[in-house]
C-alpha cells in the first residue's frame, strides 16, 4: 500500500474533510433510498410504457448519484492530483480484487446491466430456474418476484455465466402459451379454429399481436398449444388460465377428451 | 380521393374516402407532447384528489338556454346525411372507385351513419335476439335476410358476440358480401367492430368506406352548417376570454382574429364528428352582459354566442383504480356499441355484481348511458376520447380513428 502512495495521500484528511465526506455520502444515500421508493411507486400508478419507462430510470438515476457523490467526496479528502487518484484508486482495486472479489464481480455486472441492459425493472426474466418479474436493479444483485410471489435475489454477476430468458425485453408484449393435450382422432383442423376462436374471444387477449395455434403429435396424443399476448404482462397466470378453461369447454362441446395428468405418468 | 365538393355536401365534408386514407387531424408537437404530459400528470393525480371524473365547466358563465342550443348547435339531421351518403355513393360508383352491391361504411362512434342508414327507404335487417349461433343457423338467418331488395344493416357491431359461439353471424355475412352475393344494401360498421374484425380475420376484402376527418376547417364548416339551419343565417361566435372569433368560418377576406378553438376542438376529437358536435354544444356559453360594440361601420359585433376556452372544460374521465376489469367491461362495450347486462356478462365472463358496481361507476363517470327501451349500455360522446386513451395505455385494442 505504502508503494501505492497511499498513506501520502491520505496523510492531509482532517476530521472536518471526514464530516463532511460522510455528510455528503449520507444525504446521497436518502436521495437513492428517496428514488428507489418514490418512482416505483409512481411508476404503480401508471400503465404502458411509461410505467416501464419510469421503473427503468431508477438504476440509472442511482448509478448518476453515485458517480457524482464520489467526484465530490474524493476532493474533499484528498488532493485530486494524479499521483493521490492513483494511490487511492490502485488500493481499491487491490481491496476489491483481493477481499471483495464476488461482490466487485457484481457491482462491475451491475454497471454492465445499466449499459446492456439485459433485463430492466418490468421485465419478466428466467435465469437459473427462476422465473419472475425484475422489481428492483439494486447495485450488487436485482430483485425479482416469482408468480408465487416469493422475492428472490439475484447477483448481477450471475450474469456472466449464465443464461438470460427475458419474456419482454422491455416492452409490455409477453407471449403466453397454454398447453393442451387431446386424445388423437379428432378433426385437428376444426380444433384449431375453434382454439383461436378461443383466443379471440378471451378479454385478456391483445388482439394485435401474433395469435398462433401450434399442434404437434406426440407419443400420448395430440398436444395443442394455444400462443397468444396477454393485454399486460402481470396478467400471464390469469391469461393462461382463462385460455385454459375455455379451451376445455371447446372440448367438451366438442367431445373431444384431454388427456389427464395419470394417463400422462403412463 | 373525396370529391371536394364542400358546399354541395356541408353534412358530410371532405365525403367518403377509402378508409386507409383516413388520417388524423395534424397535431403540432408542442400539443402532442403537452397531451401525453398532461395525460401522465392525471393519473400521477388519481388518488390524490378527490375524483372529479364527471363533466364539469370550470368558468362560471351561464350555458346557454336549451332553446338557444337547439338553434347554435342542433342535431345533425339524419336525412340529410343519409342523402349525401347516397349520393358520395353514385359519385364513386361513377367514377369507377366504388363497384359493389353491398357499400361496407366503417364509421367511428357517434357519426350518426347508422341513424342516417335508418332513414333509408330501404328494409333494415335487426339483429336477432339470439346471437350465439351455429355455422349452419347463421348461414340459414342470411339466406332470409338477405334478398333481392334493396336492404340496410345500420349497426354491423350489434350482431355478433366477443363469445365463441357469437362470431358466426359475422363470420357467415363476411364471407358472403366479399364474395358479392349478399344482394344490395349498405352497412354501417362500428369502426370498433371492425378493428376487431380485421384482426382476427385480415383476409376480409368489402372495399370500406369511412367519413373524412373533420380537421379544423371542415368542422367549422360543418358547426356552420348546423347552425345555419333552415333558416341559412349564419351565426357568430367568439371566445369569452379574448373575443377571437370561432365562427362563421374564417374566409380569405376575413379580418377578423381567430382563435384556435377550432383546431382544439378537432384535435381533442379525433375527427370525430359527434364527439366535436358533444363538446361543442358543451362550451357555448350565454353572456350576461350583452353590450353591443359597434363597428366602425356601425354593425353590432356582438357574439350571438360566446365559446368557452378548451381549457376551462374539462371532459369526463375514467375513475382511476378500477382495476382491469373496469378496462374490460369498458372495450366490450366499445366492440358492440352497446350491451345489456346479460350480454356484458357474457362477453366479459364477470360477475352481475360486480359489472353493475362497475357500471354505475361509469354511469356517474357519464361515461355509458343506459338505453331506456333496451336496457343497453352505450358510450357516450363526451366520455368517449377518455375511454379511448384509457384503453389503449391498457393495452387493449382500440379503433384506427
Amino acid at each position: 500500500m505504502e508503494e501505492l502512495g497511499l498513506k501520502d495521500a491520505l496523510s492531509t484528511i482532517t476530521s472536518g474533510a471526514i464530516i463532511e465526506a460522510i455528510a455528503v455520502v449520507v444525504m446521497a444515500s436518502l436521495l437513492i433510498m428517496a428514488i428507489q421508493k418514490l418512482v416505483p411507486m409512481l411508476a404503480q400508478k401508471l400503465s404502458g410504457k411509461p410505467r416501464l419507462y419510469l421503473l427503468a430510470s431508477v438504476p440509472l438515476f442511482r448509478l448518476v448519484i453515485i458517480v457524482l457523490t464520489v467526484v465530490m467526496v474524493v476532493p474533499i479528502l484528498v488532493e485530486p492530483s494524479f499521483e493521490n487518484m492513483l494511490a487511492i484508486f490502485g488500493a481499491l482495486g487491490l481491496a476489491l480484487g483481493f477481499a471483495f472479489k464476488d461482490y466487485a464481480n457484481s457491482l462491475i455486472a451491475g454497471i454492465v446491466t445499466l449499459y446492456e441492459m439485459p433485463y430492466r425493472p418490468g421485465d419478466w426474466i428466467e435465469i437459473n430456474g427462476q422465473y419472475g418479474e425484475v422489481r428492483a436493479i439494486g447495485t450488487r444483485a436485482a430483485e425479482i418476484v416469482t408468480l408465487d410471489d416469493t422475492v428472490i435475489v439475484i447477483p448481477h454477476g450471475l450474469l456472466w455465466n449464465n443464461l438470460l430468458a427475458n419474456s419482454n425485453d422491455g416492452t409490455d408484449n409477453l407471449m403466453c402459451v397454454a398447453e393442451l393435450y387431446l386424445e388423437p382422432n379428432h378433426d385437428v383442423a376444426r380444433m384449431r379454429e375453434l382454439f383461436r376462436d378461443v383466443i379471440y374471444t378471451c378479454p385478456l387477449t391483445k388482439i394485435y399481436q401474433p395469435v398462433v395455434v401450434a399442434v404437434t403429435g406426440t407419443d400420448i396424443g395430440m398436444k395443442y398449444r394455444l400462443k397468444a399476448y396477454p393485454l399486460t404482462p402481470g396478467d400471464q397466470t390469469r391469461f393462461i388460465a382463462d385460455l385454459t378453461a375455455r379451451a376445455g369447454e371447446v372440448c367438451a362441446a366438442e367431445d373431444v377428451k384431454m388427456i389427464s395428468r395419470p394417463l400422462l405418468l403412463q | 380521393m373525396a370529391t371536394e365538393t364542400d358546399s354541395e355536401h356541408a353534412c358530410l365534408p371532405g365525403g367518403l374516402i377509402p378508409l386507409d386514407q383516413w388520417s388524423t387531424p395534424d397535431i403540432s408537437v408542442h400539443k402532442s407532447l403537452r397531451a401525453g404530459f398532461k395525460d401522465i400528470l392525471e393519473q400521477l393525480r388519481s388518488g390524490l384528489t378527490p375524483e372529479s371524473e364527471a363533466f364539469e365547466s370550470l368558468d362560471d358563465l351561464p350555458s346557454l338556454p336549451a332553446n338557444k342550443l337547439k338553434r347554435y348547435a342542433p342535431e345533425p339531421d339524419a336525412s340529410v346525411l343519409a342523402s349525401a351518403i347516397l349520393k358520395e355513393l353514385g359519385a364513386l360508383s361513377q367514377q369507377g372507385l366504388h363497384n359493389r352491391q353491398v357499400s361496407f361504411i366503417v364509421a367511428p362512434p357517434f357519426s350518426g351513419v347508422s341513424e342516417a342508414l335508418l332513414t333509408l327507404p330501404a328494409r333494415v335487417i335487426e339483429a336477432p335476439d339470439n346471437l350465439l349461433m351455429s355455422e349452419q343457423e347463421a348461414d340459414h338467418w342470411w339466406d332470409e335476410q338477405l334478398g333481392e331488395d334493396d336492404w340496410v344493416l345500420p349497426e354491423l357491431a350489434s350482431f355478433w358476440l366477443r363469445h365463441r359461439s357469437g362470431l358466426q353471424l359475422l363470420k357467415s355475412f363476411f364471407a358472403r358480401i366479399a364474395q358479392d352475393s349478399a344482394g344490395r344494401g349498405i352497412v354501417a360498421c362500428s369502426s370498433w367492430c371492425w378493428q376487431f374484425w380485421i384482426r382476427y380475420w385480415p383476409e376480409i376484402h368489402v372495399g370500406p368506406l369511412t367519413l373524412a376527418p373533420l380537421d379544423s376547417e371542415r368542422l367549422t364548416g360543418w358547426l356552420d352548417f348546423l347552425a345555419r339551419g333552415g333558416n341559412g343565417r349564419s351565426m357568430t361566435a367568439r371566445m369569452t376570454n379574448d373575443g377571437y372569433y370561432v365562427l362563421p368560418p374564417k374566409t380569405d377576406e376575413s379580418k377578423e382574429k381567430y382563435s384556435c378553438f377550432a383546431q382544439d376542438l378537432a384535435n381533442a376529437a379525433r375527427g370525430n364528428r359527434g364527439v366535436a358536435h358533444a363538446i361543442w354544444q358543451r362550451a357555448l356559453r350565454a353572456k350576461p352582459e350583452e353590450d353591443a360594440e359597434q363597428d366602425d361601420d356601425g354593425t353590432s359585433k356582438t357574439a350571438e354566442c360566446w365559446v368557452v376556452p378548451f381549457d376551462q372544460l374539462s371532459l369526463p374521465g375514467v375513475p382511476q383504480g378500477s382495476g382491469q376489469q373496469a378496462g374490460i367491461v369498458l372495450h366490450a362495450i366499445m366492440l358492440h356499441s352497446s350491451l345489456t347486462l346479460d350480454s356484458l356478462e357474457r362477453v366479459t365472463g364477470i360477475a352481475p355484481v360486480e359489472l353493475k358496481l362497475l357500471l354505475s361507476r361509469f354511469l356517474r363517470a357519464e361515461l355509458v348511458v343506459q338505453d331506456e327501451n333496451t336496457r343497453a349500455y352505450r358510450p357516450t360522446p363526451l366520455g368517449y376520447p377518455a375511454v379511448r386513451k384509457y384503453l389503449q395505455a391498457r393495452g387493449f385494442s382500440v379503433d384506427g380513428f
